[in-house]
């Protein structure tokens, strides 16, 4: 997979999603989208990949998201 | 004869004084509307009559010694996403062609409650998102410095409305960066406040919890005055923040002898190398506050990377919640560059979406730690000069890593600041970013530098 220089240090290394993969993801999502674009959303796939590896860093069971829900009236 | 070009503080001054009419100054920014924004686009709707209404209204009232302010009579504009009352509201979307709100949204509200007129709506990226698209019901906001160049986004025609005089203050929105980017392109001040700051209620959503409102004005001074009237407890966004609100113009006229900042420089010159102009003019600002007594050392953050990658994924994600039912139905609705960078959405998963929440919690907790001993840090807000309006790709987006997403990704204020020109005569700008809800700091180091630089000076050549 390319990753772009200018994206500075801590390469990230991805699987890549092969162009069906990418076309799945789409009908699931129940998205009917022309050739044309398809085409260019699967060249562009690396870059939602290259950031998903870059958010799945291996961390404590614990680690709470930045989300969290308050209780109404707390 | 009123001057083409006018803060919203000195306007206010001569209001207050009631040497200028805000009918007279109303007047003439239509007149300069009518006279410049065919090649600017920055509006997509005049609201001409409600205007002149308003400011007949305010003049009338400050004429019977009722003054609200320095606000009040002064001609702004809003983003086109930002909710008014019997006014479509359309995200500049085919998709909200029709959408026509039953009430102001609470800042617009606010900011007409202080007694601003609303000029018009303004152009957008597409739902602050799609980039600067030619397949859209209105064309794109061109930049004032030369109309071949890009305005920055989302909050790109009141980067160009500002810039060209065309209004003295409006609004953005920014979800990572949608404020400070066409502020830094345009040459404005443009400040996107702490998360929960202003209320982000009736204003159409791209990301629930990073999407920021914030007003854009020619400098500090203007930013503080609008951000007066837009910041405050609102029940009706529920992560709105119940805090006392500064008096933002007084924080002005602090001292900023001994504000210690950190220089994030790894930002700019490795992680989304800046062009040399750019690294000279934060070189340059930086020794500016150095003059001025602060204290200036490095930074050092995770690589820029990590943290437009937790941002990105968190905006994708929340944008698709948002949006995918109405892409199902209506994709050939949207504009291609909106479409299609929303199409990628698909492509997260749940799993990669809680896992950027969770990083988000990390990188917040590093950049709270990383201020402990400082006041406020500076990087490039933007990586040069604006670019050509038809080089702007379609993911450009995910390109190179943003540079204002840090500041979305810990919902901390950060403010666009010009800091010079290009050899091509086009604005420069870096970013100073504070701590939660010090948005005074940030404004009176701003309005500091501003005062010691003549940038403020300079304003594009439209005419002639």
């Amino acid at each position: 997979m390319r990753q772009p220089e200018h994206w500075g240090d801590g390469i990230v290394k991805t699987q890549g999603m092969t162009r069906a993969e990418v076309e799945a993801a789409l009908a699931r999502a129940g998205l009917e989208i022309p050739e044309r674009e398809k085409a260019e959303i699967a060249a562009a796939a690396h870059f939602v990949e290259e950031m998903a590896e870059r958010v799945r860093s291996k961390r404590a069971m614990g680690a709470e998201p930045a989300h969290i829900f308050p209780p109404p009236g707390v | 004869m009123v001057p083409d070009f006018l803060t919203i503080a000195e306007a206010g001054a001569l209001i207050g004084k009631r040497e200028l009419s805000p009918v007279e100054l109303t007047e003439s920014r239509l007149a300069r509307i009518e006279r410049l924004d065919g090649k600017l686009h920055s509006f997509i709707r005049v609201l001409r009559e409600p205007a002149l209404a308003a400011a007949r209204a305010a003049e009338a009232e400050i004429m019977a010694g009722n003054y609200r302010g320095p606000l009040h009579g002064i001609p702004i504009g809003l983003k086109d996403i930002y909710e008014t009352e019997g006014v479509p509201t359309t995200g500049h979307s085919k998709v909200l062609i029709d959408h026509v709100p039953q009430q102001d949204a609470t800042s617009v509200r606010r900011l007409t409650g202080a007694g601003a007129i609303v000029l018009g709506k303004l152009a957008t990226h597409e739902f602050a998102l799609g980039g600067p698209s030619f397949d859209l019901p209105w064309p794109p906001a061109r930049n004032p410095w030369d109309t071949s160049r890009f305005t920055g986004g989302s909050s790109s025609g009141t980067g160009a409305a500002v810039a060209a005089g065309l209004v003295l203050g409006g609004t953005g929105s920014d979800t990572g960066g949608s404020i400070r980017g066409p502020a830094a392109f345009c040459g404005l001040a443009g400040l996107k406040p702490s998360y929960g700051r202003i209320s982000r209620a009736g204003i159409l959503p791209l990301a629930y919890s990073l999407d920021h409102a914030g007003p854009m004005a020619w400098t500090a001074e203007d930013c503080a005055i609008m951000l007066q009237a837009m910041a405050g407890h609102d029940p009706g966004d529920p992560a709105s923040a119940n805090r006392p609100v500064p008096d933002y113009r007084a924080a002005l006229s602090g001292d900023v002898k001994a504000l210690r900042i950190g220089l994030i420089r790894h930002f700019y010159e490795d992680d989304n190398s800046a062009d040399e102009a750019t690294r000279q003019g934060i070189a340059a600002a930086a020794k500016v506050f150095d003059d001025l007594g602060c204290s200036v050392r490095e930074l050092r953050l995770s690589p820029l990377a990590e943290w437009a990658a937790c941002g990105v994924m968190i905006m994708l994600s929340e944008a698709f919640a948002i949006h995918q039912a109405t892409l199902r139905e209506r994709f050939g609705d949207y504009g291609e560059m909106f479409r299609d960078r929303m199409a990628l959405a698909a492509l997260v998963s749940a799993g990669d979406y809680v896992q950027a929440v969770r990083r988000r919690r990390e990188l917040a907790a590093e950049f709270a730690a990383a201020m402990a001993d400082l006041d406020l840090a500076i990087t490039a807000a933007a990586p040069g000069e604006a670019p050509a309006i038809d080089a702007v790709g379609k993911f450009s987006t995910f390109e190179r890593p943003m540079l204002t997403m840090p500041f979305n990704v810990t919902g901390t204020p950060a403010m666009s600041v010009c800091c010079g020109y290009s050899e091509a005569g086009l604005p420069l700008a870096f970013q100073l970013a504070g701590k939660p809800f010090e948005e005074g700091t940030v404004l009176r180091a701003a309005h500091a530098y501003e005062k010691a630089t003549s940038w403020r000076s300079v304003r594009p050549r439209l005419e002639g």
